[in-house]
């Protein structure tokens, strides 16, 4: 492959709308290269006082607005990304030349582990543009006519201790995936070694396997199903990713075209709300983390090669695995890793931005937050022992991308920096910036408010401004110390599964989770009481002090949103559910029928839509005829909700009859598209709005010794959504 | 005018029921409709609530010499109707003569009526191969096979495609033939196979399925159009979709040919 050298796109790049305007002289493009090097740099160093520097601040605001508004498209982007990263650097050099000038032992541990934050911040967000200014946009690519030269397939559907009643959709999906008959093998790895398991996959006829012992859990299950087969690809569901049918038509394309294809990514989607949506009340309404490395990132990686593997919903080439000797073992994100090897043999990655499977969320905080201390833990892992920025085999683009994703990870203590550094000043009067209040602003928020504009723009899709903020907030006391353990010793830490399919029964405080944010809000509003008596006593520069008052709000802000995330609101369901309408027909006992629409659907029963003035009783039992396409399936089922639309539970079904639900229902190649990625677009104020009022309204509860009750319905942005 | 010719080899397929019902719908979709007999059990009429023999019907009306137009009975449910008359068995034998003598006369007649270009004549037949069924093929432009999904039905398709192909295909107005599955029950697991099998067989020609529906009986024991007596039954929802479909194959052999 070649070099990712923008001005020569590389074959794989062909169709990206990136091509030169006009070819200029080799000679001329590095001259002009150099003026503009020496321009950027003048304007990042030029000193300028204080009104200047206002002045120059405010264009450039001002200029970004604009472009943000009037220009769409590429270029805009483009703007925005140079004007962000020259206000960023200027700030950065200021900072670094001008604030350092520390009087006492005290103010200059806190001011320098104040900067070394804003420099990781900094790093992470020219890494992001990097990463994420061009997203590549795949499209499917078609297999050939013959059928005759399609590969052999082995599906693997790892699982360890989670229950029948997720995973076997999954199977059944998986099965009916459209690919001709002989060539598509569905492999059911437990490591729970439970008769259960193996007496469905029997009558479903899967391939059930296991092994003597779970050494190296997920990767060590892979690797030895790897070892008991032998299709061309290898494609892995976790076992509650329940596949549409068009799955492999959909990624199979890609490894005939390019031979160098190692890996193929698809989103992983979730039709139950993570713990942060289901207590925060955003499900559908802020996209979640994921959306945005989903929706984003991985996309963005696509164009520099770099997309890697998340452990499920992928299709792998037996070939390229085995090179790197099977699914990585050496760290808890062997996923990642074991791309981050195939890159190095040279094969290429790919991802592609439609949702093919969907599976559960995490259930609760404390599990949502142990998965996160893993994937921390395991990409600080890689860093520390297997570099991208070391070793062979990389292009530069490849390096950056696998770097931001594990530094990503490191943002814990940065975090923790920030949610308290006002303190150090309101508390102790410590000098840990040393420049007066109006010569930071006028450096500061230039920087501050153009990478807020440039990254809702280039985001706004997947990620909501400031709610990353309470995402982050929320885990950086979790990940921050796992994370520095794994630097320092690798070998510390233990792979702990992902819970998941279980229920919340009733609305309760995860206090234990919970007393860190507490603790980080009691402080910042202890910083506010301290701020007001210096002011009141005219202790310091007023502005100063107004400086950190307003930060430390801010700091309150996110942290009572963060507290709120503990609050564990009750979830009933836990199967996988679809919104789908489906023409239905209810088979009354007596012959009659009764047409209906379904709205949703899942393995346990289904919702109708009855047409008006109709209805059934409670406990009524029936048949329920579901069509999708000219397939129909029928099945028994109760009447256990009442309404307009009713809620039927099913009978035991049959393997047959729930491998025809699973077919009328996640099978359908249009499944899981309706939702993923069509959030309200982001529009910067109206978030921090609604971040405000939802800090501003928990503070006011636990201040009037409310407690936590359910939090206030979000306000829908005026936006249009995203889609036509 | 169009011509429907509803046909089936095996009897007992539903084929008066559904003709009549075809032909409410029809009539209740703004066609000006009319439904013919020529089945000697004379059973279509009791499908419009014309219980007492009444009028003189298409025997009476062919060998009397009749016009035709004085033998149409107007029906409650919109469209006309010309029953096949409660004939002696020497009249019903004298016709039959007729029409094997006359293998148009079918044909001659109905155009005799003069009916407008968007109107549509549907045609009830007697099961396998007679005259009846060799007349209602001269004539239609269209043909139907009613078939239940099992194996009898499954195993009749051919002679019925193969009077199709002697009647119908060489013919410039003829437009197609489809296939109509009906009384289909997808609790049961062969009936469900073969009306799959059946479908994917029919390809293109596959016109759709009514489902087993109590409520298709029923209207007919209380005079009532199904999708009147029982709106949200499948069978109504079935009878509506089928229709429009006609009338899109109709509508596109109108272009086809024009």
């Amino acid at each position: 492959m070649k070099n990712a050298d923008p001005a020569q796109p590389a074959e794989w790049l062909s169709g990206v709308p990136i091509k030169p305007r006009w070819q200029a002289h080799p000679l001329l493009r590095k001259l002009l290269l150099l003026v503009a090097a020496v321009m950027t740099a003048l304007v990042i160093a030029v000193p300028l006082d204080v009104y200047q520097q206002f002045t120059f601040g405010g264009v450039t605001v001002i200029a970004a607005l604009w472009i943000r508004r009037s220009i769409a498209g590429q270029i805009g982007v483009m703007l925005l990304v140079v004007l962000s990263v020259t206000a960023s650097l200027r700030y950065m050099f200021w900072r670094l030349s001008n604030t350092l000038d520390f009087d006492h032992l005290l103010d200059g541990i806190l001011g320098w582990g104040l900067v070394l934050a804003e420099l990781y911040a900094l790093t992470i967000l020219l890494l992001g543009y990097v990463q994420t200014t061009m997203p590549l946009k795949r499209k499917p690519l078609p297999l050939p006519a013959d059928i005759g030269t399609w590969p052999t397939i082995d599906v693997f559907i790892p699982t360890y201790n989670e229950p029948l009643s997720v995973v076997r959709a999954t199977v059944l999906a998986a099965q009916s995936m459209d690919w001709p008959s002989g060539r598509l093998r569905v492999h059911l790895l437990d490591d729970g070694r439970r008769e259960e398991f193996r007496v469905f996959s029997q009558a479903a006829g899967a391939i059930y396997l296991t092994r003597p012992d779970n050494s190296h859990a997920k990767a060590g299950n892979l690797n030895a199903a790897l070892a008991r087969t032998q299709g061309e690809f290898v494609v892995i569901f976790d076992c509650d990713h329940v596949p549409t049918r068009s799955f492999l038509q959909l990624t199979l394309g890609a490894f005939l075209q390019d031979k160098k294809l190692a890996m193929l990514q698809t989103p992983h989607v979730f039709y139950s709300p993570d713990p942060f949506e289901r207590n925060l009340n955003t499900f559908r309404v802020v996209p979640n983390e994921g959306e945005l490395f989903y929706g984003l990132v991985q996309d963005g990686n696509d164009l520099w090669n770099a997309a890697f593997f998340c452990g499920s919903c992928a299709v792998l080439r037996r070939k390229a695995l085995l090179e790197v000797g099977g699914i990585a073992v050496e760290t808890v994100t062997e996923d990642a890793h074991t791309s981050l090897k195939m890159s190095r043999k040279g094969y290429n990655m790919a991802y592609l931005a439609i949702p093919q499977a969907a599976g559960l969320a995490t259930e609760s905080l404390s599990a949502h937050i142990g998965q996160r201390i893993r994937w921390a833990r395991g990409m600080a892992q890689i860093f520390r022992i297997d570099n991208p920025f070391l070793g062979r085999g990389l292009t530069w683009g490849q390096r950056l991308c696998y770097a931001n994703a594990m530094l990503h990870f490191f943002y814990g203590l940065p975090r923790l920096v920030f949610l308290t550094a006002p303190l150090a000043y309101l508390f102790f009067g410590a000098q840990i910036f040393q420049a007066s209040g109006v010569m930071v602003l006028t450096f500061a928020l230039p920087h501050i408010l153009l990478s807020i504009a440039t990254n809702s723009r280039l985001q706004g899709q997947f990620r909501h401004s400031f709610w990353n903020e309470v995402y982050e907030t929320v885990l950086a006391w979790y990940i921050s110390w796992p994370v520095l353990l794994a630097l320092i010793s690798p070998k510390l830490g233990k792979f702990n599964v992902t819970a998941k399919g279980g229920i919340v029964k009733e609305n309760y405080y995860d206090w234990r989770m919970g007393s860190p944010y507490l603790v980080l809000l009691l402080l910042n509003l202890a910083g506010l009481a301290a701020g007001a008596w210096r002011l009141l006593a005219g202790d310091g520069s007023a502005s100063t002090v107004v400086i950190n008052l307003v930060w430390s709000l801010y700091n309150i802000t996110i942290a009572s949103a963060a507290v709120f995330v503990a609050n564990e609101a009750s979830q009933m369901r836990s199967t996988p559910r679809v919104n789908a309408r489906l023409p239905a027909t209810i088979h009354l006992p007596n012959g009659r029928t009764l047409v209906c629409e379904t709205r949703d659907l899942s393995t346990d029963g289904v919702s109708l839509a009855l047409p008006a003035e109709t209805s059934v009783k409670l406990g009524e039992k029936f048949n329920i005829a579901l069509s999708s396409g000219s397939f129909e399936t029928v099945l028994p089922g109760t009447v256990v909700s009442e309404g307009s639309v009713i809620g039927i539970e099913f009978a035991a079904l049959t393997v047959t009859q729930q491998r025809e639900l699973a077919q009328v229902t996640f099978s359908r190649a249009d499944a899981w598209l309706g939702e993923w990625g069509r959030s309200t677009i982001d529009a910067p104020l109206t978030s921090l709005r609604n971040v405000l009022s939802f800090g501003g309204a928990n503070l006011l509860r636990l201040s009037l010794g409310k407690g936590f009750g359910m939090p206030v319905k979000l306000r829908r942005d005026a936006s249009p959504p995203n889609h036509p | 005018m169009k011509v429907i010719a509803i046909v089936s080899a095996k009897g007992g397929v539903g084929k008066t029921t559904f003709s009549a019902n075809l032909s409410m719908a029809m009539s209740r979709a703004g066609v000006p409709t009319l439904a013919v007999d020529l089945d000697p059990q004379d059973a279509l009429h009791l499908h419009f609530g014309l219980s007492m023999p009444c009028g003189d019907g298409l025997v009476e009306a062919t060998l009397t010499g009749m016009d035709w137009r004085h033998a149409l009975l107007q029906s409650e449910f919109g469209c006309d109707l010309m029953p096949y008359g409660q004939v002696e068995e020497e009249d019903r034998e004298a016709f039959e003569h007729l029409l094997r003598e006359q293998p148009l006369l079918l044909r001659q007649r109905l155009e005799s009526l003069n009916l407008p270009d968007d109107a549509v004549v549907i045609l009830d037949t007697p099961p396998g191969p007679s005259v009846y069924l060799t007349q209602a093929l001269s004539a239609a432009n269209m043909a139907l096979i009613v078939v239940l999904s099992d194996a009898a039905s499954y195993a009749t398709l051919p002679l019925m495609v193969g009077l199709i192909q002697r009647y119908c295909l060489n013919r410039s107005d003829f437009n197609d033939y489809a296939y109509l599955v009906n009384q289909v029950d997808h609790s049961r697991q062969l009936n469900s196979d073969v009306a799959y099998v059946m479908r994917t067989q029919f390809g293109k020609r596959a016109l759709g399925l009514v489902h087993q529906d109590q409520a298709i009986p029923e209207a007919l024991a209380c005079n009532q159009f199904v999708c009147d007596y029982d709106q949200h039954s499948r069978g109504a929802a079935d009878l509506k979709l089928i229709c429009e479909q006609m009338l899109t194959r109709l509508a596109l052999s109108y272009r086809a040919t024009a």
